[in-house]
Formats: structure tokens, C-alpha cells, sequence
């Protein structure tokens, strides 16, 4: 077990096989952050628990849905209810700081609902799209 | 002497300019959105006045709501900084018939610089080559592409008002042409309010070297030598330095005098910019920046010359405060812009509360940024944390510094590239400076890689901290479990 000692708000000194590492930890227990040495890891204990494969992003979202990654303006909907879409097709078009981010598809399927409109601002993490 | 100056931009820059305003006893007036009314850039200045909604078209991007920011608080010039309004010659026209001095150059020369095509014209007449481009007077789909079948592939289209890489799209192939074209036209239409395209031949493996040039009223203009942005992300650039590793003396000279001649040629005054690509001997002039630059402190790092005070006293209707001969550049300075972004997942920009935000303080390191701990970066605007810019006496001790600098430099809370710009600066081909504007699309692949995973000694000092405190000290247990991301904490 390495030695851990508070070394300020956030900071804590830890001996590691006789060399002191200086490390950052920030967050509640379920959204913990930690830096050390140039890396920052996110302890995502809510993404985690979605999915079974570790380090996720929920940027990305469930498999059966597109979520918006952040925040944006919808500039297009290119699909609708009964639509079949491929893999890496792109059925939403969004804008966020200025930029476009267009929503790929995962996988093919077909659609089951679109949650939004053209000139629509969504949340992020919000359902744009469900996926049979 | 300007007397109360309105900054017209919010971050990094603005602070910047209050900060050089605070030096030269000139009172500075903020301006903010309704997410930013608690920003730096707000807390910092002499005077703050709200310009509107979140939304930039309706507060940083709305000229009259400036001109009025500017006029109710007794100001009696604008500074710009970078991005928004800054190479707006209509901004500038209406800053001069409201009796207000515009920080920058003539309305006159931003408008021809600014169109592609009038600043290709002016680089010719002052004898400085160009690339192959045009930009066609049918703007349709069908006229873009008799231009680019003009201009042969790889063709790059791009907005003819802007900058930055929005409203740009590279075309390799025909098949591309189409949704690249009206990608490139709806950016371009979002960012500047202008779906003018510009086509140009894409050069395949250039450097990206600009020279920094400054201008007064009194008829003397300067160039304060060059950087290097060759390394790029899809246009945007990611770190600079200068000098340019792969500038020798002669090719230096001539680039420098062809700068300072497309500056002549445009009757230009206050700070500018002008791009070259460079491939081999050979430099070919791309275009004109009216503005101050973000990259703007490896130069002031290398000259000693600090290019905002210039920009506020040649302003005023002072002479440049520099001879050419006494400019000189003295070791080296490189810059890495740190973005609150994800490179593991296409390079999403982040926006959220940074529960912990540290700044490296080392000799030689300067850190130039908008934001504090407990503050939060927008999802409106630019996600720019900050510069980190290391100088030393060689390029060699600069990587060092700034490898050191950025391994020191925790930000918690919301995503950064920190890690893959520490995994550029230790890329063989950066440490060589052997780098060209792909370089970075190239490797994006390897250096944007997953972090590989935590290190077991760290998942021991989470838990390890958390039981220490809950442990051993009250006080502790209270830092780890509330005020390490209490927001309203000081």
C-alpha cells in the first residue's frame, strides 16, 4: 500500500517504492478526477456502471440510442421514424462552439424515434435518436 | 494617450489587454454575457457593462451592442483581441463614425485583406508571391467547382472572410466536392455571417511560417521576425515557436522584407500578421491577419517587446517604440494552447466546472489564461483554457521546459489535451523540428490514443486519500468529500 500524506487542498504527496509522486484528486466519490505526471484519468463511477467496458465516455452514449455529446443547435435531422441506417452514416447534424458535430450512426439499424427537430437547442447527453 | 479602453472580447485576451492597460494607467472596460458575468475577464477590469444573451451573435458578435457598451461607459477606444469582431472592417467603420479609435488597422486595409482575393492582389503588386486560388464571382455549387477544376486537387475551399480553419474543408476527390462545399458555405455563414468561398491549390507537405509585423502613423513599419505554426490540427493550430526551426539567415531576410512590403503595400498600422507557406527555399504568400494573433507571446518572449503596449501607444498616435535594428531575437520560445477538449474521441470540445485548476509557476514559463479554479468554461465560445509558453536559451531547454511545465499542470473537472500535447512535444519529429502542416493529421491517430490505463498506485491514493481522511483529520475528510468541488470556493 503506498503512503499517502495531504500536502494541500487536493494535493497529496505518495510514496512509491521510495520515490514521492505528487498527485490531484478532485470530485465526489462517483465523479472523481485524478492527475499525476500530465495525466488526468476521470473515475466515472455512473458510466461505468452503464457499461461494461471501463473507461467510457458517456459522450457517446447507450447502443440502442444517439445522444448529443454536449450542448448544441440541431442544424439537421437527415432521418426519420422506419429509416434504415448504417454503420457511420450520418443522420444529425449539430453545432456547438461554432463547430459542426455530425451524429454517426454505430451500427445499422432502423430508426424507432427522433426526439428533435431542426433549430432545436438540446442538453447534452439528451436522446436524439432511438434505434430498433 | 488613450484614456478608458473597451475590450470587446472575453478569456485569455481579454485579461491580457487589462492587464497592459493597468501598466500604461489607462482604465479598461469589460464587456460579458450572461454566462460570463462572473468570468476573469469581467472580475478583472476598472469597469464592466453587460452586452446580452450567452449566444455570441447576440453579444461579443453584435457591433452596435459594443458601440454602445462603449459609448454609455465613457470609453474612447475599442481593442478587439482576437476571434469575434477583430477583423471586421464594418466593426471598425462603425467604432470610427461613433468617434470611437479602433485598436487595430484602417477599416480600409481589414476589408482588402480580408477578401482573399484583394490581399492576394496586394501581396502581387508588392512583388510577394501566392499560392494558386481564386475565388470564383459564381459562388453556386457549379461555379465552386469550375474553380476548383481551375485550380486542380487536392483543392482546399474555405471562407473568404475567415480564419481559425472554420468554413475550411480540404477536397481530394470529386466525390467529396459537394457536402465539403456546403459544409464549408454553412460554417463559414456561422462564424463570420459571410458564405463567400475562396478555392486554393493545397500545397502537399508546406510549413506553416507567419511573420509578425507592426505599423504606426508616422510612416515606419517593422517586422518582429517569424514564427513557426506548422503543427496543426485540421487548420487549427496547436503549438508554435519561434525562431522557425527551418529558417536559415537568407530565407529569413527575404521572408521578413516581404512582409514588411505587403504591410507598406497595404498602407497598414498597429500589430498584423503575415502567413507564408514555405516549401523548401521557396515561400509563397497566404494571407494577411489584421489582428493580433494568439500566438502572439513567443514573439514578445524572444524580442522583449511587448506587442499589446505597442498596439496601445501607436494607437494613441505614438511611433513605434522600436528601431528594426534594435529588434532583435534572442533563444527560444515555444507555445502549446491548452483546449478544454477530448482527443480520445474526435476532439469533442468539453465544457463544465474545472474542480481543480493549478498553474505551473517555473522560471521561464509563462501562463497565459482566461479561466480559475472553480470557474467554468462555457459551451459557448472557444474552448481555450490557456498558453503555456516556455522560453529558454535554446529550443532544446524550451521542449524541456514546457514538457515540464504541462506535467505540472493539473486541471480537474473537465476534459483537456494536455497529454496529447505533451505526447507532441515528445514526438521524434517535433524534437527534430522536422515538421510540416500535416504532420499533426498524420499522427493524430497515435497521439490522440487512450491514455493507457491508471497506474495501480494511483487507484490506491484515491482510496488511500479518502481513508486518510476519514481517518486521521476532520479537516481532511472535509477537503476530500466538499470543498475540493465546492464551485463557490475562493
Amino acid at each position: 500500500m503506498a503512503h499517502v500524506t495531504a500536502a494541500g487542498d487536493g494535493v497529496y504527496r505518495v510514496e512509491v517504492d521510495g520515490r514521492i509522486e505528487t498527485v490531484y484528486v478532485a470530485g465526489s466519490a462517483e465523479d472523481r478526477w485524478v492527475f499525476w505526471n500530465g495525466r488526468a484519468f476521470h473515475l466515472d463511477a455512473r458510466a461505468q456502471s452503464a457499461s461494461a467496458g471501463g473507461r467510457t465516455h458517456r459522450a457517446h452514449g447507450a447502443r440502442r440510442q444517439l445522444t448529443a455529446p454536449m450542448p448544441a443547435t440541431v442544424i439537421d435531422v437527415h432521418v426519420k421514424p422506419g429509416d434504415t441506417i448504417h454503420k457511420g452514416q450520418t443522420v444529425m447534424l449539430l453545432e456547438a462552439m461554432k463547430m459542426e458535430l455530425p451524429i454517426r450512426a454505430m451500427e445499422d439499424a432502423v430508426v424507432a424515434a427522433v426526439h428533435c427537430r431542426k433549430g432545436d437547442l438540446v442538453p447534452g447527453d439528451a436522446i436524439l435518436v432511438e434505434l430498433e | 494617450m488613450l484614456r478608458r479602453v473597451l475590450i470587446a472580447n472575453r478569456g485569455e485576451i481579454a485579461l491580457r489587454v487589462i492587464r497592459c492597460c493597468r501598466e500604461l494607467g489607462i482604465e479598461s472596460v469589460a464587456v460579458y454575457s450572461d454566462v460570463d458575468a462572473a468570468a476573469p475577464h469581467a472580475l478583472a477590469a476598472d469597469r464592466t457593462v453587460a452586452i446580452g444573451p450567452a449566444r455570441a451573435s447576440e453579444s461579443y458578435l453584435s457591433i452596435h451592442r459594443i458601440i454602445d457598451a462603449a459609448l454609455t461607459s465613457g470609453a474612447d477606444a475599442i481593442h478587439p483581441g482576437y476571434g469575434f469582431l477583430s477583423e471586421n472592417a464594418a466593426f471598425a467603420d462603425a467604432c470610427a463614425r461613433a468617434g470611437l479609435t479602433f485598436i487595430g488597422p484602417p477599416a480600409e486595409a481589414i476589408a482588402r485583406l480580408g477578401s482573399k482575393i484583394e490581399a492576394r492582389r496586394l501581396a502581387a503588386a508588392a512583388g510577394v508571391p501566392t499560392v494558386p486560388g481564386e475565388t470564383p464571382t459564381d459562388q453556386s455549387d457549379r461555379g465552386i467547382r469550375a474553380a476548383i477544376d481551375l485550380v486542380g486537387l487536392p483543392a482546399l475551399v474555405k471562407a473568404s472572410a475567415g480564419g481559425g480553419g472554420k468554413g475550411m474543408r480540404a477536397i481530394r476527390d470529386t466525390a467529396e466536392l459537394e457536402p465539403a462545399v456546403q459544409a464549408a458555405r454553412r460554417e463559414s455563414i456561422a462564424a463570420f455571417g459571410d458564405g463567400t468561398l475562396y478555392v486554393e491549390r493545397l500545397l502537399d507537405r508546406p510549413r506553416h511560417i507567419e511573420v509578425q509585423i507592426f505599423a504606426d502613423g508616422h510612416g515606419n513599419a517593422v517586422h518582429l521576425f517569424e514564427r513557426e505554426c506548422s503543427v496543426q490540427r485540421r487548420h487549427q493550430k496547436v503549438v508554435e515557436e519561434s525562431p522557425s526551426p527551418a529558417l536559415r539567415g537568407a530565407l529569413r531576410a527575404r521572408m521578413t522584407a516581404a512582409a514588411v512590403a505587403v504591410a507598406r503595400q497595404a498602407g497598414y498600422r498597429n500589430a498584423g500578421t503575415v502567413e507564408f507557406l514555405v516549401d523548401g527555399d521557396a515561400f509563397y504568400f497566404l494571407e494577411m491577419n489584421t489582428r493580433l494573433q494568439v500566438e502572439h507571446p513567443v514573439t514578445e518572449q524572444v524580442t522583449g517587446c511587448d506587442l499589446v503596449r505597442a498596439q496601445l501607444l501607436v494607437a494613441s498616435g505614438d511611433p513605434l517604440p522600436w528601431d528594426q535594428t534594435a529588434i532583435v531575437q534572442r533563444g527560444h520560445a515555444i507555445e502549446a494552447r491548452v483546449y478544454a477538449e477530448d482527443p480520445e474521441h474526435g476532439f469533442l470540445p468539453q465544457a463544465g466546472t474545472l474542480l481543480l485548476y493549478r498553474e505551473p509557476h517555473l522560471p521561464g514559463v509563462r501562463v497565459d489564461s482566461g479561466v480559475v479554479e472553480g470557474g467554468s468554461v462555457p459551451v459557448f465560445y472557444d474552448p481555450l483554457v490557456a498558453k503555456v509558453i516556455a522560453s529558454a536559451e535554446t529550443r532544446a531547454l524550451a521542449r524541456a521546459r514546457l514538457v515540464a511545465a504541462l506535467r505540472q499542470y493539473p486541471i480537474l473537472g473537465v476534459r483537456t489535451n494536455v497529454s496529447f500535447l505533451l505526447r507532441i512535444l515528445e514526438h521524434p519529429r517535433f524534437v527534430s523540428g522536422d515538421v510540416d502542416t500535416a504532420f499533426l493529421d498524420r499522427e493524430v491517430a497515435a497521439l490522440a490514443a487512450e491514455d493507457e490505463e491508471m497506474p495501480p498506485f494511483l487507484r490506491e491514493v484515491v482510496t488511500g486519500a479518502a481513508l486518510l481522511g476519514a481517518r486521521a483529520r476532520g479537516s481532511e475528510h472535509s477537503a476530500m468529500d466538499h470543498s475540493v468541488w465546492d464551485p463557490w470556493r475562493t
